[in-house]
């Protein structure tokens, strides 16, 4: 038995076989086969389209018909695969340049790619991705490697791996992920914040687990401590198993809060807002108040292209429908910092986080930010839409987000098209210097909603990714709690919306002493509303208020951590 | 040879299901099938039996498009092919 330890990020205790994740690399040399092997080399592709044929059959048929759409896609891969003019093309590179079947197979495959890539409809360019999928697949057959995809696990298993891009979490097969351990990341990073609205337990930040672990080893994961033990011993699983029940359990009792309306024990009302990324997730909706959180970048991430207007209006306008006619808070495109796009080559900067992301992108990328802004206009008639814009840093920069707004609404206005002409405005709180002027801002705009994680690490130069200074990334300092008050009073006094969208909504811990702030909107995953609720029934508003003046007259993230910590064993 | 111009009705032009069915309905004959986008001047014949030479075409509505064959089934290709296309290739 080893034992490893990372920061866990989602909680959760599980048990059960590894399975190593690694994306595939298509890594394929130009090679030639000798005079006289290019019928092996023909018959060798053959074989590979078969099998390829095979895998998919299979694939289609393991989805259910809740499954629909998955199945659709790979039903496309078979038509690529049996592609008669990249077939012919495959066949008389190999035959009359003696080329080797991988080698040909990549040449081509790319080829028509890039070709499809170029066609002026977005929604046929993408399928250049499709085409690609197809050629990893025939390239991993030819090298003899088994298939790797998140999306498609036929058994439960705790995936290990280096790091999960954004795009491999969005198509994760949940039901059958039991824990997700990574090398890299930390609670805010996005494989965190996913696992934990699919409520799936993670620990993230474990050194070296891709070199220590293989396929179909046993591990144990207690996301509640960090720790994983690799080949546990009979005595640690049985304590894993108990802890399981424990969790499960207290999950359990939570749960029995989840249909109350939020409120403190006093039965002061607290909105209670759900954070999404995507129309799957607004099911949740029925037991919260308001989507506080609609996070466009996944849109963004599944094609190679920027997703056009009509795509995104469409997105949007589901998202509403689903809503029951409460509140959605949209939040404009924020990539840059740890998010990249595949439809958008941005430059390499030194320091991301402090560069050229979010709303400063947008406004550098102006057309960009004016398809955005109109399919969003376009949507906000199908319910309540707040737009929010990300990383203000200024007036300015509220003023500028605010014309581009406008700009969009003159060009709808242009093609006689409708829109919510009162749609709120609002700023996601993130940067100190837009704390620090929280009352001219609220003058300004309409709501705001304070994005914790990027607050946090920005307050205290901690960059959130880096593990090296995990330590000087305090969510709970005192000096957070002192910037929160700053902007809750500021937005109260203006009569102005204000809630906190960023993990520390999320946590039952915070919660009393936000509320204490005087916040009454807390938007979260899904995952923590029951706790959320439970936790905050357990304090009067008068004793949330002297809690959080205690919080705040603190000195240290280590005290404001003990004092919570006391309360819950009281 | 055959050939025979109609003109595409799916509003949002020769993409996904559409090509698809078209594609399945090509290799049904035995003849040489191309399909060409008239509406673009630099527009070459595409191979009628590939999807994604079909998907590249990139014909939007309202396009005149020309399908041609060439072998022993050649008109029976085209009608059936033309026909398809003009009943909206099973989209409303």
């Amino acid at each position: 038995m080893k034992i490893f330890k990372g920061t866990p990020v989602s909680p959760g205790v599980a048990e059960g076989y590894v399975y190593l994740y690694q994306a595939f690399s298509c890594d394929v040399y130009e090679t030639y086969v000798q005079s006289g092997e290019e019928t092996t080399a023909l018959s060798s592709y053959e074989r590979a389209v078969r099998a390829a044929d095979d895998e998919l059959l299979h694939l289609i048929a393991s989805f259910s018909a809740g499954n629909a759409d998955k199945a659709k896609i790979f039903a496309a891969h078979r038509e690529i695969l049996a592609d008669e003019e990249m077939d012919e093309e495959i066949r008389s590179a190999i035959l009359s340049e003696r080329q080797a079947a991988d080698f040909a197979v990549n040449r081509v495959y790319t080829e028509f790619a890039l070709l499809l890539s170029k066609v002026g409809d977005a929604l046929i360019a993408a399928r250049a991705t499709d085409i690609r999928d197809v050629r990893n697949r025939l390239i991993r057959i030819l090298h003899g490697e088994t298939e790797k995809n998140l999306s498609t696990l036929q058994t439960p298993v705790v995936v290990v791996a280096h790091d999960l891009l954004p795009s491999d979490t969005a198509t994760l097969d949940k039901k059958n992920v039991l824990a997700i351990v990574t090398e890299v990341g930390g609670t805010t990073s996005h494989s965190a914040i996913l696992a934990r609205s699919f409520g799936i337990p993670a620990v993230l930040g474990v050194p070296d687990v891709t070199e220590a672990f293989q396929d179909g080893i046993y591990a144990a994961v207690d996301a509640m401590s960090g720790e994983i033990y690799l080949e546990p011993d009979e005595t640690v699983r049985r304590n894993i198993r108990k802890k399981r029940a424990a969790f499960l359990k207290d999950r359990e009792d939570a749960a029995r809060y989840l249909n109350d309306s939020g409120s403190l024990r006093d039965g002061t009302h607290i909105d209670i807002g759900l954070n999404i990324g995507s129309c799957a997730e607004v099911e949740p909706i029925r037991y919260c108040d308001f989507i506080g959180l609609f996070r466009t970048e996944f849109l963004y991430m599944q094609t190679d292209r920027l997703p056009d207007e009509e795509a995104q209006f469409s997105a949007y306008r589901d998202v509403l429908q689903q809503a029951d006619g409460k509140p959605v808070t949209i939040r404009t495109l924020d990539v840059g910092g740890d998010k990249t796009l595949p439809g958008l080559s941005l430059p390499k900067e030194e320091n991301p986080f402090l560069g050229c992301r979010a709303l400063r992108l947008c406004l550098r990328n102006r057309d960009l930010f004016l398809t955005q802004l109109r399919a969003i206009l376009r949507a906000s008639v199908y319910g309540k839409l707040w737009v929010m814009f990300p990383m203000v840093g200024s007036l300015d920069d509220l003023r500028a987000a605010k014309e581009a707004l406008a700009e969009a609404m003159r060009m709808l206005d242009q093609r006689g098209i409708s829109y919510d002409k009162a749609v709120k405005t609002g700023v996601m709180i993130e940067i100190p210097s837009v704390a620090l002027m929280a009352a001219d801002v609220a003058a300004e705009c309409d709501f705001a909603s304070v994005g914790t994680n990027d607050l946090c690490q920005y307050l205290h130069a901690a960059d959130r990714m880096n593990p090296d200074v995990k330590s000087y990334y305090q969510s709970f300092s005192p000096a957070m709690f002192r910037a929160l008050r700053m902007i809750f009073d500021a937005f109260i006094a203006a009569g102005k919306p204000v809630s906190v969208c960023g993990e520390l909504a999320g946590n039952p811990d915070a919660a009393p002493v936000l509320a204490g702030l005087g916040l009454r909107k807390f938007s979260m995953n899904a995952g923590s509303v029951a706790g959320v609720k439970r936790a905050l029934r357990r304090f009067s508003l008068t004793e949330a208020q002297a809690l959080a003046g205690q919080v705040c007259n603190l000195g240290t993230e280590h005290a404001v951590k003990e004092l919570l910590a006391g309360l819950q064993s009281s | 040879m055959y050939a025979k111009t109609v003109v595409l009705k799916n509003a949002s032009g020769l993409h996904a299901r559409p090509a698809s069915e078209f594609v399945a309905c090509a290799k049904q004959f035995a003849s040489k099938i191309y399909i060409k986008n008239l509406g673009d001047p630099e527009a070459v014949p595409a191979n009628a039996k590939s999807i994604v030479r079909v998907l590249a075409a990139g014909i939007p509505v309202d396009t005149q498009i020309e399908i041609s064959a060439e072998g022993e089934d050649e008109t029976a290709a085209v009608d059936r092919l033309a026909d398809l296309i003009e009943t909206g290739l099973g989209e409303d």
